[in-house]
């Protein structure tokens, strides 16, 4: 084999992107050094440094971790040009004027090391052109990498080459943005603005005339484009105010620049009322209005007509909400078709505009339309891709939908759709690949050797690749659970329950993967099928699912179901065979609990991690308490144990959530020896080769032992502190009892301090406070809420 | 009642500048080596006085612990370079422990067992915080009459402002005060007299040379006070204590470190050596309150400390009254009708800081530093202490 590792990245510009870049190779422990400009006065790298403070501030959080913000090596293009020559990959992300670029790449050239991977974060220059000027050697090493902001949360990244980029260079940057910064990378022709800027753009441009033509107003066009077409919840106009006006502008002004023979030329022209909000200074959130204003606790829209804020609120029609609930897309479509509605009419509109849009320029601006659909995806954060809507809607019907709107006038412009459209296909997407205008073939998935770290592609309607759900050998399955295999040796349980809650019988089958693993498997993974897609690990135990049994059997009727919890979680800690746990997004309360008794973890960055049951005025009842004493008596290995408990009480008693696994490393939920993984779609992958590994190095579970507990005192010592915290107001009499509860539990109970305890004694603690509290009207009332509104409730 | 054998007399007092706690001038410097040096300063004030003749050095501590624990009065005594000979006692009452040890020493002298004392205060808060390294508590400080025993300082000033009814635009107006007492009477130089210059010597890790960098300066000045602070910035400032509360950290003491101390001596050994008195000590009270108010402390050991001196409350010219937080500040100023412009005319603890145990001897050093620049006759120093006390000491000028 020959391995091509990145041992260092360097940034050139500490902007907003740069900086953010900086910050996710820090993340996935790639060493950066991060460049600007030299300060004019004050330190000579303040600029810098200030970039380097303000990611501690921004939200969402471009680090995982703050504490390492410390560690992006900070340098300027004065001083610390030497420090290039130690970076084997380069990436330019400086303002975008190609003057300024020209100038830095003169200064830089001499200094990038052979065989150094040199690219720019461009989001719609000519990567040609930028290369001009560059000796012919680097020309080979140089393409576009255009992350999308946020670069730590938007998967995409486009890969633009040259000419003249050697095509191993791209191969090697897509697998290093791919499993190292666990990006969706797709490849784009070097035309204006990519392709996600090119559609996603054009779809806003499409949008804002579409509205005026049917007057409807920014309010209701968001409620209409936002999470009801499976894209940004904030719609249209209020990403715009998000993203800024001026960028928005910028990129607009780029496509007028650059696209001239564009049959839809016309659409690039700034629309009116932008260049108003411009010009006036409103440039979205950061001058605190743009589309929007807000006022007080009201947020006004713009009224297009008067140029004055208004009362917003707006939303769809009815009629249009019960239309877009339909299931069946080809239904969906031919009532938005068909609709005389006008929110009705917008909105077939600007599909319309979109799919024109895209059929007519996919072969100039994409190798296939899998890479148009994977753009919006991952770039716009649409759900499902232009061409998959399509397609999934009847390829044909509207197709001809299509054109008759173009013949009829009624399309942007009137170019026709390209013959391909018509040439008797069902759509783009097919078993064998994508459709690829420019080879007229169907170009199938990249088969790098990096993707064979994804069990599952990220799916593509009409592919008809293998799915999680349903792929392998069924060794069991019900409404809870599948216990499966790729006929192999490791056995994976995937919880089926809405939000992966934990059931009775997700706790039956947990129990009986485990004994399936034992006899027959290296070990088990647990896995859900939707981790790479947005899924949650676990939202928690299913509150709902125990309703009935309180309903008719009260209190007493809950505790052998959370002893039998219990008894789950420990038949996991002490399996004779490797269990894994494959972390994504959410893990709460219980699932939180889950993932701790599992023999490893394998966690995506994006984990968000934590004991909530205070929140339903409840404690972890299904060993995290327990879990809590344990880890922190390890900690402090006979050191002060109150202070390594901290931490874990604070945890439980906030209801801390990770924003990261990083952070939940830092809160003890994930060991450090736990992996984190930057590609969800290589989770299942990893936590696989873990089981293995684990087993062939002769994989035993931990041996029982007595705990030593801080005691008495130690509960006293919080306690203190809460009497505080209720005194002072901060937290209720109900918070306060549960709080002193979790402080008995973590301090082992009423016992002296040092007292040696056992796990079934922290979890008779934890289970006698669980059924007090569930006893307590004040904590019925928070499960009530819960379960009515969705929201906790402060009692 | 009265045993008092021979008066004690205040011949040397000095301290430390106060540094701001935990990320401060003295945040790498030890305290027993601030004790150290406000040892050497005090006695090198008073070359003539043979130092073997100090029979004990009693030191103020609020958290004896860590790099001020052991017996840190002892490990100075020999880190100054006293005669073995010297003794050395640590005392603990919070932040009346610097006014203790002052207190203690002087009845040394004045019941006829001892003719030369020291008295001192030391803290490092920014080494050893608030509660200690390893606070622990007991379980019966839940029971409903002990429960003012788990409230932090913070929450008993809330619970004064509460029941004194102390808004917050007055305990603001009051810190801005504080501050801008300070810097003018840093600006006329008059902590000038009170104050030893401390040389900080830190080694610091050159990760570029591989080498050990010595950086050395000399510091004579508080670091507290801020020319900058006003109203609105003082506004800004959110409640920490209690949600709905008043007390924030701009009208709340700063933490400190710092370190004071003062030599006293018998009217005998006045004569024997020649030696000029700067004050003669009066009396010393502590009172206990309720631990939930103990910020109201000073309201009752104040009147017993000027009946124990003999003088009456407006005799008191100048009153170094700790400013643990404005609130209770402005209760015990209310309450006792104390005239505003005698408490604290240099600024307090909102300003200046608060090196707990250490601050007794250091306001010691200011009100009779102070008195005798003004010309004035009775100078006290006072303080509420956590657990709910209250404690006074009395100097008259000589």
């Amino acid at each position: 084999m020959s391995n091509f590792i990145i041992k260092k990245v360097a940034v050139l510009g500490a902007g907003v992107m740069g900086a953010q870049i900086a910050a996710h190779c820090i993340n996935a422990k790639v060493p950066v050094v991060l460049f600007d400009l030299p300060a004019k006065e004050g330190p000579k790298n303040g600029i810098v440094l200030r970039a380097i403070e303000n990611l501690k501030k921004l939200n969402p959080a471009p680090l995982g971790d703050k504490d390492q913000a410390a560690l992006i090596e900070v340098a300027n293009y004065e001083d610390n040009l030497e420090l290039l020559k130690g970076c084997d990959l380069i990436v330019e992300a400086i303002a975008e004027r190609m003057d300024w670029k020209h100038d830095l790449y003169k200064k830089v050239a001499e200094y990038i090391a052979p065989g150094a991977i040199f690219a720019s974060n461009t989001s719609g220059l000519s990567i040609t052109a930028l290369s001009e000027g560059f000796k012919a050697e680097l020309k080979e090493r140089f393409c576009g990498v255009h992350f999308f902001n946020p670069p730590r949360y938007m998967p995409l990244v486009e890969l633009v080459p040259t000419p003249a980029t050697r095509p191993e260079i791209l191969d090697q940057l897509e697998t290093f943005l791919t499993t190292t910064l666990g990006k969706g990378v797709i490849r784009a022709k070097d035309t204006p603005n990519f392709v996600a800027n090119r559609v996603g753009i054009f779809g806003m441009l499409a949008i804002l005339h579409e509205a005026k033509k049917f007057g409807l107003s920014c309010d209701v066009v968001d409620d209409l484009t936002g999470a009801k077409l499976g894209r940004a919840k904030s719609g249209t106009f209020r990403t715009a105010d998000v993203v800024g006006l001026d960028t928005l502008g910028h990129v607009i002004k780029t496509m007028q620049d650059n696209l001239a023979s564009d049959p839809f030329f016309s659409l690039y022209q700034t629309p009116e009322v932008l260049n108003k909000l411009m010009t006036t200074g409103a440039l979205g959130q950061k001058t605190g209005a743009g589309f929007y204003k807000k006022v007080g606790k009201d947020i006004l829209r713009l009224d297009f007509a008067t140029g004055n804020y208004v009362a917003g609120g707006g939303k769809a029609d009815d009629l249009i909400n019960r239309i877009l609930k339909e299931k069946d897309p080809a239904k969906r479509f031919a009532a938005l078709h068909a609709s005389s509605n006008p929110q009705g009419q917008f909105l077939w509109a600007i599909f319309r505009d979109v799919f024109h849009y895209i059929a007519v320029h996919l072969a100039t601006i994409a190798d296939s339309a899998r890479d148009v659909d994977f753009a919006m995806r991952w770039g716009f954060g649409w759900n499902q891709g232009p061409f998959e809507s399509w397609q999934a809607a009847g390829w044909r019907q509207i197709a001809d939908w299509v054109k008759e709107d173009i013949d009829a006038g009624k399309a942007l412009c009137n170019a026709p759709l390209p013959a391909w459209v018509f040439d008797g296909r069902a759509g783009v997407h097919t078993p064998q690949g994508a459709y690829s205008p420019v080879h007229n073939a169907y170009v199938p998935r990249s088969t790098l050797p990096v993707y064979q770290r994804q069990v599952f592609r990220a799916p593509v309607v009409g592919e008809s690749a293998a799915e999680g759900k349903t792929a392998g050998t069924t060794v069991f399955e019900d409404d809870s659970v599948r216990i499966w295999h790729q006929n192999d040796d490791v056995l994976i349980l995937s919880l089926k329950t809405k939000m992966h809650v934990i059931s009775p019988g997700v706790i039956g089958g947990l129990a009986l993967a485990i004994q399936e693993a034992e006899k027959n498997y290296q070990g088990l993974v647990l896995w859900n099928t939707d981790a790479a897609d947005g899924g949650v690990f676990s939202a928690g135990a299913d509150l709902q699912s125990m309703l009935p049994l309180f309903m008719s059997g009260g209190v007493k009727a809950i505790e052998p179901e959370v002893a039998k919890l219990q008894r789950a979680h420990q038949a996991m800690e002490y399996a004779p065979v490797p269990i894994v746990a494959a972390v994504a997004g959410m893990a709460l309360g219980g699932g939180c609990e889950l993932l701790m008794h599992a023999a490893k973890r394998v966690a995506s960055i994006e984990s968000y991690i934590g004991l909530v049951e205070v929140g339903v005025g409840l404690i972890p009842a299904g060993g995290g308490l327990k879990e809590a004493a344990l880890r922190a008596a390890k900690d402090a290995k006979g050191n002060d144990l109150l202070q390594f408990l901290k931490n874990y009480f604070m945890n439980a008693a906030t209801a801390a959530v990770s924003k990261s696994a990083l952070e939940a490393r830092k809160m003890g939920y994930l060991a450090s020896s736990d992996v984190i993984v930057f590609n969800p779609y290589e989770l299942l992958h990893v936590a696989k080769s873990e089981v293995r590994a684990m087993y062939q190095a002769g994989y035993r579970p931990p041996l029982p032992a007595k705990i030593p507990v801080a005691g008495r005192y130690a509960t006293a010592t919080i306690m203190a502190q809460l009497v505080n915290m209720r005194d002072g107001g901060f937290i209720s009499a109900h918070d306060y009892k549960i709080s002193a509860m979790i402080a008995e539990i973590v301090s082992g109970g009423d016992v002296e301090q040092g007292s040696l305890v056992d796990e079934q004694w922290l979890l008779d603690l934890e289970r006698k406070a669980f059924m007090e509290l569930l006893n307590h009207p004040k904590t019925q009332e928070r499960i009530m809420g819960m379960m009515q509104t969705g929201k906790p409730v402060r009692n | 009642m009265n045993q008092q054998v021979q008066d004690a007399y205040i011949v040397a007092a000095t301290r430390t500048p106060i540094g701001k706690a935990p990320r401060g001038m003295f945040k790498n410097m030890r305290p027993d080596d601030l004790l150290v040096r406000a040892l050497q300063s005090a006695t090198s004030k008073v070359p003539d006085l043979d130092p073997k003749l100090i029979e004990d050095v009693i030191v103020g501590c609020a958290f004896p612990e860590a790099e001020q624990g052991l017996n840190v009065a002892r490990m100075a005594v020999l880190l100054a370079g006293l005669p073995q000979s010297v003794g050395g006692v640590t005392v603990n009452r919070y932040c009346a422990s610097g006014i203790t040890a002052v207190a203690m020493a002087a009845d040394r002298i004045r019941v006829g067992q001892a003719e030369v004392m020291i008295a001192a205060g030391v803290e490092s808060m920014s080494m050893v915080p608030m509660m200690g390294h390893h606070p622990s508590m007991n379980m019966d400080i839940f029971k409903d009459e002990n429960l003012g025993m788990a409230y932090g300082m913070g929450l008993t000033a809330e619970k004064v402002a509460q029941q004194w009814k102390i808004s917050r635009e007055v305990q603001d107006q009051f810190a801005l005060k504080s501050h801008q007492k300070a810097i003018a009477a840093q600006q006329a130089g008059e902590f000038r007299d009170e104050t030893t210059a401390v040389d900080i010597v830190e080694r610091l890790p050159n990760l570029a040379t591989g080498k050990i960098e010595i950086k050395t300066r000399s510091v004579n000045q508080d670091e507290g006070a801020r020319a900058d602070s006003s109203l609105a910035s003082l506004a800004k400032l959110k409640p920490v204590f209690a949600a709905k509360g008043t007390v924030t950290a701009g009208n709340s003491s700063q933490t400190s470190d710092g370190a004071g101390a003062l030599i006293l001596v018998s009217e005998k050994t006045l004569k024997q050596f020649n030696l000029t008195p700067l004050a003669r000590f009066m009396s010393f009270a502590v009172r206990g309150v309720p631990p939930e108010i103990m910020g109201i402390g000073p309201k009752e050991a104040i009147p017993v400390a000027c009946r124990a001196a003999g003088i009456t409350l407006d005799q008191i010219d100048w009153f170094e009254l700790n400013e643990a937080f404005a609130a209770q500040s402005l209760a015990v100023i209310r309450d006792l009708g104390l005239d505003p412009n005698k408490v604290n005319p240099m600024g307090g603890a909102i300003a200046l800081g608060h090196p707990l145990g250490a601050t007794g001897a250091i306001r010691s050093a200011t009100v009779i530093h102070a008195m005798r620049r003004r010309n004035l006759k009775y100078g006290m120093v006072t303080m509420c202490v956590g657990t709910g006390m209250g404690a006074a000491g009395i100097f008259e000028r000589m």
